[in-house]
């Protein structure tokens, strides 16, 4: 069997778990740069604010309702996350058996667990975490990752009566469930293919669990498409995934706070995008053969921030493979001055490392100095001083002192669970 | 008592050590034998935190419990995986505030004891209230 462990509203719970004065309200929190929403509590729902809209648009029921914001505080998220999964990852004494799926899902092998005593185990696993963490969770068990994703869809949907937690183990119990669910709501089935698949008149998973496999072939991304039909059949055929293999590219990118008409100030901010993608190559000890960067303005006749503008982009290919943050940002750099245009206004940058080979293994050729070896020392201290002081306590000129383009997060908490600073306190 | 045994049982320690943080002497003659006593050293975090992912650090704010030996702008470690039980010190939840208090628990009260002369002790009602323990307080580090 497979579980997959859900955290109910997560980034909304985090920031309820210090703070049981919002215990039972609404409570939303939004995007990066305070541009959407991307959390929502079960009683922000239930007043009617949707998801994924623009803050200024859910802004007059927010208003009304007195419904409490927050900006994303994604250390204080990454923390949580990486407590919810040790929790698991302890509970199931053996770290292979759990993947983390995303910062708030992780998958559960629960093969060795005998089918009468796996509703009782679930329940084990939701009151552990929620006791350890003060993150409540959703548990989806069935046959394969695709009808667990499903079950715990279901879970959700009704939690008085689920007590968010849903088995899909018996024949009757799966023919029900994929009856239920339309196949747009299905994991893994993009929008594309659900209008297709409606188009043809499948609209239940049920319905799609029937069609045969050639057909899926045909029809639905070869391989792909017969996986899914497999996995809705009970069998499984994706596998548990090995946690975190090294990345083939790195990439930083971030709205801006305000609109920047500026090139010094582009140049500032990719330096500092690529400052922290370097921190994290050199992490996998990794170094990077392309840099590349890229620009989006704002469209000139916007009517709303948010609506997607021209994007631009240009790579630089280095002579060598590296992992020296001044080095990096030196290529970056240079390419702003290609694609930035006077008079226009900028809401967004990205930079991306990629040909990525193992720094361990690069070969000074006949040209580099021996002085690579002192700058690598260099970063080595940098990353640890950033790492132990936090904020980019040293970094490079180029990435500027002011910072005026930095996001916004005006509404963002105390980072209560990782900042000595930021602690809660208890009268 | 025995969730708390049950929780501590799964538990692997608070920390992942490698080989090569532990230190050696670098002696290249006589001295090397001191390689063979060099020890990892004292690591708070090993000590004090039984439970990572369940332990939180908080600060505290007023004189509620100086009688036990924790005062205004102390840390307390909180581990949410240990069971309260009667007697010991924790983090309460009571209508919305977060406080630190001795939890005594009869089979048909609770109550919240501060000890200080200057607070008085709170009979939780459990009925008109919303209370609940968010974790127990296992040690305090104090600033001299």
């Amino acid at each position: 069997m497979n579980a997959i462990v859900d955290c109910n509203s997560f980034y909304c719970s985090c920031e309820r778990a210090f703070r049981p004065d919002l215990w039972n309200k609404p409570v939303v929190v939004l995007s990066n740069n305070d541009g959407c929403i991307v959390s929502r509590s079960d009683e922000a729902r239930k007043l009617g604010v949707a998801m994924a809209i623009p803050y200024f648009q859910a802004r007059p029921i927010i208003d009304k309702q007195g419904i409490s914001v927050f900006s994303s505080n994604y250390h204080l998220y990454g923390d949580m996350s990486w407590r919810v999964m040790e929790t698991l990852r302890t509970l199931m004494g053996n770290a292979s058996k759990v993947e983390v799926y995303s910062v708030d899902e992780a998958f559960m092998d629960l093969g060795h667990i005998p089918a009468h005593e796996l509703e009782d185990y679930s329940r084990h696993i939701k009151q552990t975490v929620e006791q350890w963490t003060g993150i409540s969770v959703s548990i989806g068990v069935a046959p394969t990752k695709t009808l667990a994703k499903l079950a715990n869809r279901l879970a959700k949907k009704n939690k008085q009566q689920s007590g968010c937690i849903k088995l899909l183990t018996t024949e009757d119990e799966l023919r029900t469930a994929l009856q239920q669910t339309r196949v747009d709501d299905l994991w893994d089935v993009g929008r594309a293919y659900a209008v297709k698949l409606i188009n043809w008149g499948i609209t239940s998973a049920w319905e799609l669990s029937n069609m045969p496999e050639e057909w899926a072939h045909t029809n639905m991304g070869g391989i792909v498409g017969v996986r899914l039909i497999r996995e809705l059949r009970g069998l499984p055929s994706i596998g548990m995934e090995e946690e975190l293999v090294d990345k083939k590219m790195i990439a930083t990118t971030r709205m801006f706070g305000r609109p920047v008409t500026d090139v010094h100030e582009v140049k500032e901010a990719v330096a500092t995008y690529i400052s922290r993608a370097a921190e994290k190559l050199r992490r996998q000890h990794s170094a990077a053969g392309t840099v590349s960067v890229f620009i989006v303005s704002k469209e000139q006749d916007h009517l709303t921030d948010f609506r997607r503008g021209a994007t631009i982009s240009n790579y630089a290919t280095l002579p060598r493979a590296t992992s020296l943050t001044h080095e990096l940002i030196k290529a970056a750099v240079g390419l702003v001055d290609g694609l930035f245009e006077q008079g226009k206004e900028y809401k967004k940058a990205g930079v991306m490392l990629s040909s990525l080979v193992p720094d361990a293994s690069i070969q000074g050729n006949l040209f580099s100095s021996h002085a690579a070896g002192e700058h690598r020392n260099l970063m080595h201290a940098i990353d640890n001083i950033n790492f132990s002081m936090r904020d980019d306590s040293v970094k490079f000129g180029s990435s500027g002192m002011n910072k005026h383009w930095k996001m916004r997060q005006e509404l963002r908490s105390p980072r209560f669970s990782t900042r000595w600073e930021d602690l809660k306190e208890v009268k | 008592m025995e969730l708390e045994q049950f929780f501590g049982m799964t538990y692997k320690g608070s920390k992942r050590f490698t080989q090569h943080e532990i230190p050696t002497a670098n002696a290249t003659g006589f001295g090397a034998a001191a390689d063979d006593y060099m020890e990892r050293g004292i690591d708070l975090n090993e000590q004090l935190v039984r439970n990572k992912p369940a332990t939180f650090f908080m600060r505290v704010s007023g004189d509620a419990m100086t009688g036990a030996g924790i005062f205004h702008g102390d840390v307390v470690i909180v581990d949410r995986s240990i069971k309260a039980t009667s007697g010991k010190v924790i983090i309460a939840t009571l209508n919305g505030e977060m406080l630190i208090r001795r939890f005594e628990k009869t089979i048909n009260k609770i109550r919240l004891v501060p000890e200080t002369p200057r607070l008085s002790a709170i009979d939780v009602d459990l009925s008109g209230s919303e209370f609940s323990i968010w974790g127990v307080v296992t040690y305090v580090i104090h600033s001299l």
